[in-house]
């Protein structure tokens, strides 16, 4: 399959990576000699919830896309690359000293799609924080394939001059109402595709279910349905059911549509513990 | 296999499912709440919902890709209520019908219509082969369904897979790949691996402080076809505290020797 666009490598400390600090690292092979890659990113203040406690749900998202998507990309190869199609995650631990290990490596490559499993682990705390799978459908991007030097590296860039932005601010969310968020797709959002990186669409999920909701966000499935290409892209959170919380919070569906483009981009079932 | 499958005795009739496809995208199928189907606190139990809503997502994603066929790379379950006596409706449609890959969307619903739990489903598209079914017949916008009229289960669903659980409280159980279980391809049909995964986390949730819990959500990602059997779990409790616990669940396929499905299960207090 080829790909409507082409891909464009982000400099270091450039684009969603350098928001949320993020160094990538390929490591030695796994079973099957498939890639294993490694993260480190810190639990940064500009990343944590209101309250301090713990790093943003849709932040830990955005890790486990970047570090499944190179671990998913690295398997493709030399065939494509890879665009994330979706990802199921479990945020286990809400509370987060840092910093955090990334680790992920793959369940199965084939010719059209890469699952990657990632977990997430608080070093500071010695914990287990996100537990996920990434799916991905191999793309051969019009310009051919990234060329790679192997082990594969991704810094995380120079230390910021200037204290970064909160989420909301560095996405430039805000409400529509009381069941949707709606942020505009700046230039720096893109993904090496050009689209809207599938980290900010998982931080808008997480924000939507946290404005209907009230908690963190600790289950997530999310399908990427579309690419986000002109915005607004705005995220509405109903809860299912009769929104009669369960034990560990409120099940919610979220559907996050391209406004400018007028489609459906994504579909979301999330969990906002109380 | 095309004309003979399912067998008079399958997990596929034996539910009792009933289907009505129509125009626009859209299903719906209904599944009898039996106690056969009960989970500890006497409500269907997620694994039971799991596989209507495997059938019914798999009939409507098969539908959108003819005349390519396809293959369940992923299902998802979440559950806000509970049903148990009358029956379960899924309502199921199409969310995203692309080159390579069919998403399908589905809202479960009690004898009143209301709505208890959301499930999502993924696939990927294959070119038809000769070995894949014919399922314009079945595509009628009439109500079908599968089940003869002595079709019905024996036993608990736990019963009727075989499912063997190994130590108390360590989420090992064992099952074996039986006719009853089998899908078009010859593999254990993906309602019934989430059964078995189900039993499983239940299992290991027994083992931990949590007190009384049942299976709320299923998060599978299909890997391979269990082909061979027996087939075999492994638990890892990742959270568990008063009246919550979640489980990352491996099936493997003993008999070649490779992990077939990986799951998050999440078991919270009954939801009834």
């Amino acid at each position: 399959m080829s790909a409507a666009g082409g891909f464009r490598r982000p400099a270091p400390g450039e684009g969603v990576g350098g928001y949320v600090r993020v160094g990538l690292h390929e490591i030695e092979p796994g079973p099957g000699d498939m890639p294993r890659v490694v993260g480190h990113a810190p639990a940064a203040a500009h990343l944590r919830t209101a309250d301090g406690r713990g790093v943003r749900g849709g932040m830990l998202l955005t890790m486990l896309d970047m570090v499944g998507g190179l671990c998913g990309g690295l398997a493709a190869l030399p065939d494509g690359w890879v665009v994330s199609t979706n990802l199921s995650a479990r945020i286990v631990r809400v509370e987060h000293t840092g910093p955090f290990r990334l680790d992920a490596w793959v369940l199965r490559a084939g010719r059209a799609s890469v699952v990657t499993a990632v977990t997430i682990h608080d070093e500071g705390a010695d914990a287990l924080v996100v537990d996920g799978v990434l799916t991905s459908a191999v793309l051969v991007p019009e310009n051919g394939p990234p060329q790679w030097t192997r082990p594969m590296t991704i810094d995380a860039g120079p230390e910021p001059a200037t204290p970064l932005p909160t989420v909301v601010d560095w996405l430039g969310a805000s409400p529509v109402d009381g069941s949707a968020v709606e942020m505009p797709l700046a230039e720096s959002l893109r993904n090496p595709w050009g689209i809207l990186h599938g980290g900010a669409v998982a931080a808008l999920v997480d924000l939507a279910a946290e404005h209907v909701a009230g908690g963190a966000t600790t289950d997530v499935v999310l399908h990427f349905l579309a690419p986000n290409r002109v915005g607004p892209v705005r995220a509405t959170a109903v809860a299912v059911g009769s929104g009669r919380p369960r034990a560990d919070g409120t099940v919610l569906r979220v559907e996050v549509r391209d406004e400018g483009a007028d489609r459906v981009t994504a579909l979301a079932v999330a969990t906002s513990r109380s | 296999m095309a004309t003979t499958y399912p067998p008079d005795r399958h997990l596929l009739r034996d539910l009792r499912l009933s289907f009505e496809h129509q125009a626009a995208g859209t299903s719906r199928a209904w599944m009898p709440v039996v106690p056969e189907l009960a989970a500890a606190d006497g409500a269907a139990r997620a694994g039971a919902l799991a596989t209507l809503v495997d059938v019914i997502g798999g009939g409507l994603a098969a539908q959108t890709a003819q005349p390519d066929w396809i293959a369940t790379a992923d299902l998802t379950l979440h559950l806000a209520g509970a049903v148990s006596s009358g029956s379960v409706e899924a309502r199921a449609r199409v969310a995203h019908a692309g080159r390579t890959t069919v998403v399908i969307e589905v809202t479960l619903h009690d004898g009143e219509g209301a709505e208890i739990g959301l499930a999502t489903m993924s696939f990927a598209r294959l070119p038809r082969r000769d070995s894949n079914p014919d399922i314009s017949a079945s595509m009628t916008s009439s109500t079908s369904s599968m089940a003869l009229p002595e079709s019905r289960l024996q036993g608990s669903l736990i019963d009727e897979l075989g499912i063997v659980v190994g130590a108390y409280g360590q989420g090992t159980v064992e099952a074996p790949i039986c006719e009853w279980s089998r899908n078009s391809l010859g593999a254990m049909q993906g309602g019934a691996v989430a059964i078995v995964i189900d039993a499983a986390a239940q299992d290991a949730a027994a083992g931990t402080r949590a007190g009384p819990v049942v299976v709320t959500d299923l998060q599978l990602t299909y890997l391979a076809l269990a082909r061979v059997g027996p087939i075999r779990t492994r638990v890892d409790v990742l959270d568990a505290r008063p009246g919550v616990v979640v489980a990352r669940v491996e099936l493997a396929d003993a008999g070649v020797g490779r992990v077939t499905t990986v799951g998050r299960v999440v078991l919270t207090t009954s939801l009834q």
